[in-house]
């Protein structure tokens, strides 16, 4: 066959061959150039991919802090709830064996086993939530093993511990299956704190930058959303470890890239609060509404506000605001119905009442009133006030108005419809415990020429009730809070269009038309004045410790509402327990001091004056006739058999409201009224302050006062339990 | 006829360099399938289809290759008989049949038809090198081809027809097609392939393609930014890995994206990927180089050959190495769409490797009986 050929090399045209020659390099030098580039010149920016698809960071979740009362009874703790899940890639490998834990599952979780998975069942399934009831065990088991095979995937939420434990022991028969043990939020008091305590909720868009680069999860961790549980939130948290890890396609972790980061448990943090008194507070106040509302036959009072604090430290001891809500129903989620239900409430039971709500304070404000006229000298302890049934005043919005028929109405005091006449020429003292109207319109706004100085005036009234607490917020660690209102005349020009009236100062100096307060401040007031001038900063933390109960140094800053482990500038410390006074006014010079002649006042600059401790003393003995007098005393068909010596003052306010309003009950001359009382004791040395607040109660002293007088007395009775308990040979 | 042969011809060059790529491939398999239980026994097979690829280099070498040219008939109704049975019997991948199942191998009769038809076209520009370069001669040849290409077209393979259309392309070029005949044909070839490219970017179906296929057109064309787990995962994965690998690679067994799986098919179509991210710039251009060496080889035994017959033969196989390597070092790359051609020699797949060992074999048959200055 080879004889036949040609002997000669076939010659091709050279220039078709040269074409092959120059394709073929040139192809081969174009991809070697796209391999260098790759490599070489873009290999960093590779390689950081490279890295990203093999890096997984494990966040582990950090346990969150216990709050207990001040007594460590538990108020928040965190509860195992129970998932069962599967682990795709853990099943077996036969399918028989799949389908028969799959029917040995579903017998036992009430979970439908799934027919064959197909695309459209996949698709079905896509549509439900983790945790929602819907999709078949074979459907949920067939998505995950496509996203993530080594990732467990939720079967069954929240089941109950025995059918957990029949899982974990079927755990060997059944490979791929397993419990998950997932922390959940429980207040064992529910209702009776939840409005002190808050709750948690998962973090909101606006927060996730901020709290990721703090190493929490979204959609995993939870923050606190009101009350401790958002105030302490920093130092509860804790701080979530981490696990840098190296992962293969299908999500299994293989090693540690870098050392781990351990988890840090948070904080657990002890409340002033004794739950007990929380709790008689809280019943004191349902029974007495309860009461009035079957008396009435009708709903009348539908809340209230019940706070005990004990005067020396700041500590509270009780903080009731009712109507509050169940947190515990927004241990998983905040179901939006109940949510819904409850901010529509015109109570407001998500608000915590006892510092978010301003009221008008009543009577209970004359303390402000009656410590201004005293420290100014328009009134001393023996001056007499006469006190008819009622007073003509006339309203002059300027110095210059002439006082006629038109501009001169009746201002009334409360004894006027018992007995018309009034109280007559009664003392300083007696205008306090009797809470007599006429007087104090006289010491606030002057009559005639009978008060010297023509009365306190608004702008000194102002200053000493701010000196008392009012108008402004307390710094207490609660979020919030209201700043109350003392009116000035040039509030009102802003506000009102109008000039200041002198029925404005009198109807300010008993705390009635702008003047608005939350109970907090209405507490504070009276501490002041029973803590002979020293205002505590009111608290509601005792202490902190960390995850082995040694003591956390803390200190809040009321300013920018944060807690920090270290002092800054503006804060107080929390923990160790430490009373911060807040401001001592015997001592402290924080009035401002005013020159009024005639009912006008000038500001004197760089003036700042103390109040005497006589003052404070005259309104002291003031709160404590109301307990003793027999005749007019206001507390003292309350207290007068009560074995422990208390002092106080009632409130009745008139209000109209939007709910008022509403029900068409501001008829003039004849407002509904909010119920206040406000009470300490021992007189001598007071340990216990309790404000009742009754909305739309009515009288004070009938429907506040029989509340604070149970608070006081359990206190006392629970004093004299712990005591016996502490030292059982006093027992015997 | 073994008589008279000179082994002092036999292209020892081509032969390691084949060599060379065929033990890196199956030590790249073996790293890439490390860990996968059901892929491990794939490092065996390949190792002994290279052994009994080297043994097919040497037998057929010792044949004149002429002999193959004289039965190119049976040859060719063979393997027509195979390639039509495989459309009826065969196992469906990936919407295409492209084996058989026999035992534990199986058998894709499309690599070896690529042969037959070197072979076959090899015989026919032989036979009419006397003729006029005109269209009859030319639509000859494409008579001849299209047997093979239509069963292939049916299966459906479009790589494997492009890679046939492209071997006998670059044989009329060399044995002198006219010109305006390139120019026309090239003219149409691009009107076709950009309406091709058009007509799958608005969505229209393609007789003749397969969906995937023309999703594959799209996806390189116009790549979605944001699909990073659809169907351009594999290409980015290897673009990673290739990248990542710098200059000196990860080292063996040790590339990330390979062995942690993130990289796809990576002992088949993307083995350049593993490869170069673990043998970093200078293992990826390795494997460049030789075979661009195994191309020059074969070209070289064409240019040498003593008849046209020879010549076919080397150029056939050097463009069937040439134009897979490139397609498939080039879809690693992201530079040409994603087509199923493997990597000549590195790829896993027995067939395939026998193959293009036979074909190497034929061509160190023409090397061998080559008429050199030497008497």
């Amino acid at each position: 066959m080879s004889s036949t050929s040609t002997s000669r090399p076939v010659r091709f045209e050279t220039w078709r061959l040269a074409a092959l020659y120059i394709i073929a390099a040139l192809a081969f030098t174009g991809l070697l150039f796209r391999l260098v580039t790759l490599q070489v010149v873009e290999g960093a920016a590779w390689t950081v991919r490279a890295v990203d698809n093999y890096t997984n960071e494990v966040s582990m979740p950090a346990p969150r802090g216990i709050i207990y009362d001040r007594n460590g009874y538990i108020l928040a703790r965190n509860l195992a709830s129970y998932n069962i899940v599967i682990t795709p890639a853990n099943l077996p490998d036969d399918e028989s064996d799949i389908q028969r834990i799959y029917r040995e599952l579903s017998a036992l979780i009430d979970v439908p086993v799934g027919g064959p998975v197909t695309d459209e069942s996949l698709a079905q399934a896509k549509l439900f939530a983790a945790c929602v009831p819907g999709p078949a065990i074979g459907q949920l088991v067939a998505l995950q093993d496509t996203l993530a095979p080594y990732s467990p995937v939720k079967i069954k939420c929240n089941v109950t511990e025995d059918v957990a434990r029949m899982a974990e022991e079927n755990a060997v028969d059944w490979p791929g299956v397993t419990v998950e043990i997932e922390p959940i939020r429980d207040y064992p008091t529910g209702s009776l704190t939840s409005s002190l305590i808050g709750f948690l909720g998962p973090i909101p868009a606006a927060l996730e930058e901020e709290l990721r680069v703090q190493g929490f999860i979204p959609n995993r961790d939870k923050i606190g959303y009101s009350g401790v549980e958002s105030s302490m939130q920093d130092l509860l948290a804790g701080r979530n470890g981490l696990r840098v890890v190296q992962i293969d396609v299908a999500g299994q972790e293989l090693r540690n890239l870098e050392p781990p980061i351990p988890t840090l448990p948070g904080n657990n943090v002890y409340l002033t609060i004794d739950t007990r008194l929380q709790a008689v507070a809280e019943a004191s106040l349902i029974q007495e509404m309860n009461f009035w509302n079957t008396y009435f036959g009708t709903i009348r009072i539908s809340s209230g506000v019940v706070i005990a604090m004990n005067p020396k430290t700041g500590e509270i001891l009780a903080m009731v605001s009712y109507p509050s809500y169940e947190n515990n129903r927004f241990a998983r989620i905040i179901p939006a119905y109940y949510y819904e239900q409850l901010s529509q409430d015109p109570r407001h039971p998500l608000l915590n009442n006892a510092i978010s709500a301003e009221f008008p304070p009543g009577s209970v404000f004359k303390l402000s009133t009656a410590t201004g006229a005293f420290n100014e000298g328009i009134a001393d302890l023996n001056t007499i006030v006469d006190a008819p049934g009622q007073l003509e005043l006339c309203e002059k919005f300027n110095p210059n108005d002439v006082c006629t028929e038109l501009n001169t109405r009746p201002f009334v005091d409360h004894i006027y419809e018992k007995k018309p006449e009034g109280f007559g020429p009664i003392s300083f003292q007696q205008c306090i415990a009797y809470s007599s109207n006429v007087c104090f319109y006289k010491l606030g706004g002057g009559y005639l020429d009978q008060i010297k100085q023509g009365g306190l005036g608004i702008e000194r009234l102002r200053e000493y009730a701010r000196a008392l607490g009012y108008d402004q917020e307390s710094g207490i660690q609660l979020l919030g809070e209201a700043t109350g209102l003392i009116p000035s005349p040039q509030w009102k020009r802003i506000n009102t269009g109008e000039n200041w009236s002198t029925g404005d100062t009198y109807i300010a100096s008993v705390g009635q038309g702008y003047v608005l307060a939350t109970p907090l401040q209405i507490l504070m007031s009276g501490a002041t004045v029973a803590n002979n001038g020293k205002l505590m900063q009111p608290t509601v933390i005792r202490n902190i410790t960390d995850g082995d109960g040694n003591p956390v140094e803390a200190w809040f800053n009321p300013q920018d509402f944060t807690v920090t482990t270290f002092q800054t500038e503006g804060a107080y410390q929390i923990s160790p327990f430490t009373p911060n006074t807040k401001w001592d006014v015997t001592t402290t010079p924080i009035i401002k001091g005013y020159s009024c002649d005639g009912g006008y006042c000038s500001l004197n600059e760089n003036d700042l004056k103390v109040i005497t401790p006589e003052a404070i003393q005259a309104v002291r003995g003031g709160t404590r006739m109301a307990v003793t007098d027999p005749a007019f005393g206001t507390l003292y068909d309350v207290f007068n058999q009560f074995p422990i010596a208390v002092a106080g003052k009632t409130g009745t306010a008139e209000y109209c409201d939007d709910v008022a309003r509403a029900a068409n009950q501001c008829d003039f001359g004849k407002w509904p009224t909010h119920s206040w009382t406000l009470s300490y004791a021992p007189y001598e040395d007071p340990e216990i302050i309790v404000v009742a607040f009754a909305y739309h109660g009515g009288e004070g002293a009938s429907v506040a006062a029989p509340i604070v007088e149970r608070v006081i007395k359990a206190y006392f009775e629970l004093k004299a339990i712990d005591i016996a308990q502490e030292n059982p040979a006093l027992g015997q | 006829m073994i008589r008279g042969l000179s082994w002092r011809n036999f292209d020892f060059i081509l032969l390691g360099a084949v060599i060379l790529a065929s033990s890196f491939g199956a030590a790249m398999i073996r790293s890439a399938v490390a860990g996968n239980e059901v892929l491990l026994p794939l490092v065996t097979r390949q190792i002994f289809f290279a052994l009994l690829g080297v043994t097919v280099i040497f037998v057929v070498a010792s044949i004149d290759y002429r002999y193959w040219l004289a039965l190119y008939r049976p040859i060719y109704i063979a393997i027509m008989v195979l390639l039509v049975t495989l459309t009826g019997f065969g196992q469906t991948a990936f919407g295409a049949q492209r084996w058989f199942t026999v035992g534990i191998l199986s058998l894709q009769p499309t690599e070896f038809a690529k042969i037959v038809a070197i072979i076959v076209l090899a015989r026919y520009f032989d036979a009419s090198q006397y003729r006029p370069r005109d269209l009859r001669w030319a639509l000859g040849s494409i008579l001849w081809a299209s047997g093979i290409i239509l069963m292939i077209l049916l299966q459906p393979n479009l790589s494997n027809v492009l890679v046939l259309m492209v071997i006998m392309a670059v044989m009329l070029w060399v044995n002198g097609v006219q010109v305006k005949h390139v120019l026309i044909t090239a003219a149409v070839g691009v009107v076709v392939v950009v309406a091709l490219i058009v007509v799958s970017v608005i969505g229209i179906r393609v007789p003749f393609l397969q969906q995937y296929q023309q999703e594959r057109i799209v996806n390189f064309v116009v790549p979605d930014p944001n699909d990073t787990y659809g169907n351009r995962y594999n290409v980015q994965q290897a673009l990673i890995a290739i990248g990542a690998g710098g200059i000196f690679g990860e080292g063996y067994g040790y590339g990330s994206q390979t062995q942690l799986r993130f990289l796809k098919v990576r002992h088949t179509d993307f083995i350049f990927a593993a490869s170069s991210e673990e043998f970093g710039a200078i293992g990826g251009g390795l494997i460049i180089l030789t075979i661009a060496v195994i191309v020059w080889r074969c070209i070289r035994a064409a240019q040498k050959s003593r008849d046209i017959a020879g010549s076919m033969i080397g150029i056939g196989v050097a463009t069937l190495i040439f134009f897979q390597a490139s397609v498939n070092i080039g879809m690693n790359l992201n530079v040409l769409p994603v087509s199923g051609l493997p990597l000549p020699f590195i790829s896993y797949g027995g067939s395939g490797l026998t193959a293009l060992m036979l074909g190497i074999g034929l061509v160190e048959s023409v090397a061998m009986r080559h008429k050199e200055m030497e008497f």
